[in-house]
């Protein structure tokens, strides 16, 4: 009896160890290790990010496909934690900055603001959408000039992950203002603009159905609707942007009812046709010492963005206070434009902030 | 004992006496033996009874004779058990005298039962992250049910093609199917192979003795600890299917001369197999029971067993997966952590159950039982959760090269470099992409330091917890009225309050973790009220719970369920003529009870007034028969409730020389089960629209011959089922949330043929077995289907037809000259429809072949082999599919091409497999008994085999804007060649 015991007691022993472990939840894993910090050590020289801009303008405009050894290093300046910007994030150095087309999503949670990273561009294409030059994967279908990285495995050859910048390193933005504005260097580029005032200006392209696949039918007069700057009002519409449900109680409320539509037709008689969807949309602002059409920098927020449907400050939409901007400075073909990376990015003239941290207006 | 056996022998000896001239009566005698050799065999029970009802019983006494008189003249049958022997069984007819059948041979028991029905009924077991029970719930004496219990069960074999909720489960006369899901709850007990091995079972629409039963049979598990066998018994059993190493200890005293009889069993499965990497048992298991017979009359036992342990779980992948992977029996729950593999899904269970049991027997012919049972303890089931950050899983289809390159332009996918790139990633198994990356999630967490340097973890591991309580009061009489009939009954009902909620399992290296829905928050990130998964904590504190390890969060509610239930089978016998007649009435009612406010649907303040938080009311309202009524997710929700019924009907006759034809119908009103009647019960207390009592009309005719060794019986059934529900639940990547399926009005047709056989050959010791199922299981009906997603109110589908759920048309077309299919048109214009392709009730062979050999030598050697044969298994159909949606695509326009490609349903592949047995054991001093069995199961290695799978839901768009395309579906397979080493010692 005991022998049989001593048997069943070392053979669940046994078990219990040695070949079974891999195998065998023990609940508790050791941690493991944090990853590897990337330095400059692990790489050559690296090139100034204006001349991997350069070499786009030196291709005639045309996207240029980098095959010799090209190593950027900067620092991460945007993240996509709020959703303005959206599977990707810009990096600057001393030179410029530029956009890298990740391809997925919360990719704040691997890649930090003020990291810094480096990115091997070998293999990588860059090129350009409506004037803003990018850095991503060759489009073999052509749509694009560039493609989204997209695959961890392109990723992780590509771009690598540095520590994170100490605060003397850290990027401030530049304070930028008049005719520097319109300087290409600070394109994709951390910058400040001051004392900008609201011009109850938007535009937005809307859509009776915007879940039409056929993009020919999608844009036609019939489908396709205009809010903007022609018309020298907002339509009501005093958020950053729109999310599904705001743009349809715009609807509900017979905000758009008079927009008139291509086909000649308002948007009001197509009104129960309607699918609402988030809107990504530009609010029109006024640079100080600039006129005309040059005076205008049109932030431009997503309608993903969670802060969508926060309102602009009250004393802004009165025109009784400005704002100040910090974010990346972006473009449209010829237009400004200015994306923030979150609402702490709007303050002032004082310099204090114009929302705390849940995005409520602070008074 | 043996003095007893010698008292109730001297009383029939006396009976002899008195009624030896009567030509009306008779008597059997006889001699029990070993076959091997002749050996008497002692204290064999023998039972003697007319149409399952026991007639007389005797004891063989120490020269193996035994005696039995004071019979009617009729047809018998005579059962022989014995300790260490196969029960045996013979016909016999009593015609005016002793008959005396000389030598009743008894085969040594062991070679069989330690290859066949128990430690087979766990290969099949649960836990490939896939089903829960075995095929069959096994044991009996029937040919096919036998063949069919374990060697089926590798291929997912459906008896029948009914569901596994059909069949029911009975421990000590307590029905054990689970409550809210109706499954036969098998993994309880898993482990306890031998204190559970006593049973009794009944095919199709038989009744038992212990349970009304529905059209599937009912398997009773006596569980007391009087009917474990007596003796100790030892066994290590490895094996490459699930688990390295399983060790078993069992005891049982028989009962002894004090009354008192006791049982224990405890057992221990532990490691990984052969095929799937992640895959693990850590299992234990325990059963102990006493029991006291008090007099003649009385009889009290207690039981208690569990089977606590931990197992990770398999999951299904795409056939690209698998091809790249070169594996069919790749599984993506897992990754390597510290450079030991690390699964994400893991069962936990901890579910003791504790059953006390009366038994009265006041006058022979009268037994009456009462069982109280209790279920309780704990079910998790582990996954990954994640706020805010990429999927962490790695056959995520955005990973994959069909994301990036599909030959057909239309696809819009044809970036043939990423292609490669993902290919190159699989194919080279590099483990970060490959496999869950731990790594990674472990320093996303770290890294994510909030204002006061606390790290909120990004990625977690959540376990989804099913906490049953669960308790039973049935009893249960047996009457023999008179003579020729007999009358049993009973009643239950069924308490039981299951707590669904989820609770975070580990941090994932992070400080903490935070309540609200992320789905929701991407939605309404601008209401921090609407995305609240406890609302009201959040408007008490101001802020959503910080989470620690333990905490419960997500849902939390309750599933409320009442049941009760009589029934009363009456039973004549008239020799050779039997007949039954059984009715049973039941009362089921069932609610979800929230135990927390979600955001989303918070339905009414206490004073009725709608939910207004800030300046937004959150109440949002369904329309409930016409009217208007708020979504909510906290409080009662309404209580659904059924009146059930249901009649069965039998007929057999027995003519002379072990023929037997019976049939048994039945018509059947079940209520449906909680788990298919709320739409989204983690959020909301939304009961499924339409519900309504599901009816069963089902019928069976057979032949049964059993003599001289032989025994067939052959089988032809007839099953409609109508208004079904079912609650489909999947994860969908685009919502990044669950999305929900609620169809109602599902009828099916389940019709076949039914043959099992065995009978000896000429040859000593050599016997062939058979069994063949042929059935044709389809969908008979266009249901209708409710499609809603967790996290909004929004109902994608409302109460939808869903037109090529039963079947599509095929038309007639011809491919020209170019390779271009052409679809001809009529006159007008219209295709032509061929024929309407049908569609199959999933996940079964539909044909289903066994043939085999077995060979037992004198000197304990058994052979055996198994040649099998399956075919017509299909696929599970997602009802999204076979919308018109679905089907016409965006345009709108129905083209048969769409219609071919999307409504149909695919068929596996058929499969021939071949296993083997061999077994040998050893006897010293006729008291020791050590033996070893080892099993050959798939020996030529199939490792293509499909068993089941799902669709995907989820939808693509094409270039052309005028069609969809399907996301690929996920399959499991059978595993290859597996063995099983089975060794024992027992005294």
């Amino acid at each position: 009896m005991k022998k049989i015991y001593t048997i069943m007691l070392a053979a669940a022993l046994f078990a219990g160890c040695e070949e079974f472990q891999p195998v065998v939840n023990q609940g508790k894993y050791p941690d493991p290790e944090p990853q590897k910090v990337y330095t400059d050590e692990d790489f050559g020289k690296f090139t100034p990010i204006s001349e991997v801009k350069q070499m786009y303008v030196d291709n005639g405009n045309k996207p240029y496909d980098i095959t010799k050894n090209c190593v950027i290093k900067g620092q991460i300046i945007s993240s996509d934690k709020t959703g303005n910007i959206y599977k990707s994030f810009y990096i600057q150095d001393e030179t410029a900055g530029i956009e890298i087309k990740i391809g997925k999503s919360g990719l704040y949670n691997d890649y930090k603001v003020g990291q810094w990273i480096y990115v091997d561009c070998t293999d990588l294409t860059v090129g350009a959408y409506e004037g803003m030059i990018q850095i991503g994967y060759k489009d073999e279908t052509g749509e694009y000039e560039t493609a989204y990285l997209e695959h961890s495995a392109i990723i992780d050859n590509h771009v690598f992950k540095g520590a994170m910048a100490d605060e003397k390193e850290l990027i401030t933005p530049a304070v930028i203002s008049g005719e520097q504005i319109y300087d290409e260097k600070y394109l994709g580029t951390l910058v400040t603009i001051e004392d900008c005032k609201y011009c109850n200006l938007v535009f937005l392209i809307g859509y009776i159905d915007p879940n039409i696949v056929d993009e020919a039918k999608k844009k036609s007069n019939e489908n396709r609707f205009f809010l903007d700057d022609e018309d020298g009002t907002n339509w009501g519409i005093d958020t950053w942007a729109m999310s599904e449900s705001l743009f349809k109680e715009h609807v509900d409320n017979g905000d758009f009812d008079n927009v008139q539509m291509n086909d000649g037709v308002t948007v009001g008689e197509r009104k129960h046709l309607i699918k609402p969807q988030p809107y990504t949309m530009n609010q029109y602002f006024e640079m100080p010492g600039l006129s005309g059409n040059r005076r205008y920098l049109q932030v431009r927020s997503s309608g993903y963005a969670r802060w969508s449907d926060v309102k602009i400050p009250q004393a802004v939409l009165d025109g009784t206070a400005t704002a100040t901007f910090t974010g990346v400075l972006t473009k449209f073909e010829a237009e400004m434009q200015f994306t923030l990376i979150d609402l702490s990015g709007v303050k002032k003239a004082d310099g204090s902030p114009w929302y705390n941290e849940n995005n409520e207006e602070i008074k | 004992m043996i003095k007893k056996a010698l008292l109730s022998i001297a009383a029939l000896l006396c009976s002899i006496a008195l009624f030896a001239q009567d030509s009306e009566w008779g008597g059997v005698k006889g001699t029990v033996v070993n076959r091997a050799g002749r050996a008497p065999i002692a204290d064999a029970e023998l039972t003697l009874s007319q149409a399952g009802e026991t007639v007389n019983t005797a004891i063989s006494d120490e020269s193996g004779k035994f005696l039995m008189e004071n019979l009617p003249n009729g047809m018998y049958d005579l059962t022989i058990k014995a300790p260490g022997f196969l029960d045996a069984h013979v016909n016999v007819t009593i015609e005016g005298y002793v008959k005396d059948l000389i030598f009743v041979g008894m085969v040594v028991e062991q070679v069989v039962t330690d290859v066949d029905d128990s430690n087979f009924a766990e290969f099949d077991m649960d836990d490939s992250g896939f089903e829960d029970a075995p095929s069959i719930l096994f044991g009996s004496n029937d040919p096919f049910t036998n063949i069919a219990s374990f060697g089926f069960s590798s291929i997912r074999f459906k008896n029948r093609g009914y569901t596994n909720e059909s069949q029911d489960v009975y421990l000590s006369g307590v029905r054990m199917n689970d409550a809210i899901t109706g499954y036969s709850p098998y993994s309880l007990w898993s482990g306890l192979n031998e204190a559970m091995r006593s049973k009794e079972t009944t095919v199709g629409n038989e009744v038992s003795d212990y349970g009304y039963g529905g059209y599937n049979g009912v398997t009773n598990i006596h569980a007391v600890p009087s009917s474990v066998r007596p003796g100790w018994r030892f066994s290590a059993l490895t094996n490459s299917a699930l688990y390295r190493l399983r060790l078993m200890a069992t005891y049982a005293s028989g009962e002894l001369d004090n009354g008192w009889s006791y049982a224990f069993n405890v057992s221990a499965r532990i490691g990984g197999n052969d095929w799937v990497k992640g895959v693990f048992y850590r299992n234990f298991a325990y059963y102990a029971g006493v029991e006291k017979k008090f007099g003649d009359i009385h009889r009290l036992s207690l039981v208690t067993f569990a089977a606590p342990g931990q197992r990770g779980a398999q999951n299904a992948s795409t056939q690209e997966v698998y091809d790249m992977m070169g594996d069919n029996m790749y599984n993506s729950n897992w990754g390597y952590q510290d450079g030991r593999v690390r699964n994400a899904r893991v069962r936990k269970t901890f579910e003791p159950v504790t059953i006390l049991k009366y038994t009265a027997n006041p006058t022979d012919n009268l037994e009456a039982s009462a069982t109280l049972l209790w279920r309780t303890g704990k079910n998790g089931y582990t996954a990954m959760d994640w706020y805010d950050a990429p999927d962490p899983r790695p056959d995520y289809y955005r990973n994959l090269p069909s994301y990036f390159w599909m030959d057909d332009p239309d696809y819009g996918r044809q970036n043939a470099e990423k292609a490669a790139w993902a290919q190159y990633a699989w194919e080279e198994n590099i483990p970060e992409y490959a496999h869950l990356n731990w790594d990674r999630l472990y320093n996303v967490n770290w890294n994510n330091l909030d204002a006061n340097g606390m790290a909120r973890s990004k990625y977690v591991i959540e376990e989804r917890r099913v906490d049953q309580n669960d308790i039973n009061v049935g009893a249960n009489v047996k009457w023999n009225a008179h003579k020729y009939f007999t009358l049993t009954g009973g009643a239950t009902y069924k308490w039981n309050r299951t707590e669904y909620y989820k609770k975070l399992d580990d941090l994932l290296g992070g400080d903490y973790y935070v309540n609200i829905d992320q789905f929701a928050e991407r939605d309404f990130a601008s209401n921090q009220a609407m995305v609240q998964n406890d609302l009201d904590y959040y408007l008490e504190h101001g802020a959503a719970q910080i989470l620690s390890q333990g905490d419960k969060y997500g849902y939390d509610y309750y599933a409320n369920v009442r049941k009760a239930e009589i029934w009363a089978n009456g039973a004549l016998d008239l020799g050779g003529f039997k007949a039954n007649l059984a009715l049973q009435a039941g009362y089921e009612k069932f609610w979800r009870e929230g135990l927390v406010r979600k955001g989303l649907f918070p339905g009414l303040n206490d004073d009725g007034t709608d939910f207004i938080v800030g300046d937004k009311n959150l109440t949002t309202y369904e329309t409930v028969n016409g009217e208007l009524v708020p979504i909510t997710s906290k409080g009662n929700s309404a209580v659904a409730d059924f009146f059930t019924y249901s009649a069965k009907l039998g007929l057999q006759y027995h003519f002379a020389g072990g023929h037997r034809i019976y049939a048994n119908g039945g018509y059947f009103n079940d209520a449906p089960t909680f788990a298919q009647s709320f739409i989204s019960p983690r959020t909301r207390n939304s009961l499924v629209p339409n519900l309504e009592t599901m009816k069963t009309v089902s019928a069976d005719l057979n032949y049964q011959y059993s003599n001289n060794g032989y025994n067939v019986r052959v089988t032809g059934f007839y099953t409609k089922i109508m208004d079904q529900t079912d609650m489909m639940s999947f994860y969908d990547d685009s919502q990044n949330s669950f999305t929900n399926f609620a169809m109602s009005g599902i009828d099916q047709r389940h019709m076949g043929v039914e043959l099992g056989f065995k009978a000896p050959l000429p040859v000593q010791g050599l016997s062939v077995e058979g069994a063949l199922s042929w059935g044709e299981y389809i969908y008979t009906s266009t249901p209708r289907m409710t499609q809603t997603v967790d996290n909004s109110a929004e109902v994608v589908h409302d109460n939808a037809p869903v037109p090529y759920w039963a079947s599509h048309p095929v038309y007639k077309k011809y491919t020209d000259d170019l390779g271009t299919v052409i679809y001809e048109t009529d006159a007008d214009g219209n295709y032509i429809v061929e024929k309407n392709q049908k569609h199959y009730v999933p996940s079964t062979p539909q044909l289903a072949a066994n043939l085999g050999f077995n060979y037992r030598t004198n000197s304990y050697w058994f052979f055996e082999i198994d040649a099998q044969y399956f075919a017509n298994s299909y696929l599970d159909m997602n009802p999204g599919y076979r919308t018109d949606l679905a089907v016409n695509g965006p345009d709108g326009v129905c083209t048969p091409v769409e219609v071919e490609y999307m409504a149909a349903q695919e068929k596996f592949d058929p499969v021939f497999l071949l296993n083997a047995s061999i077994g040998k054991s050893w006897y010293i001093d006729r008291k020791y008994n050590f033996g070893f069995s080892l099993n050959l199961q798939n020996i030529t290695n199939n490792k293509w085999v499909k068993t089941g799978g799902y669709e995907q839901t989820r939808l693509i768009d094409s270039e052309s804007a005028e069609r969809y395309y399907r996301f690929d579906s996920k399959y499991f397979y059978m595993q290859g060649f597996n063995y099983m080493l089975n060794l024992y010692f027992r005294f």
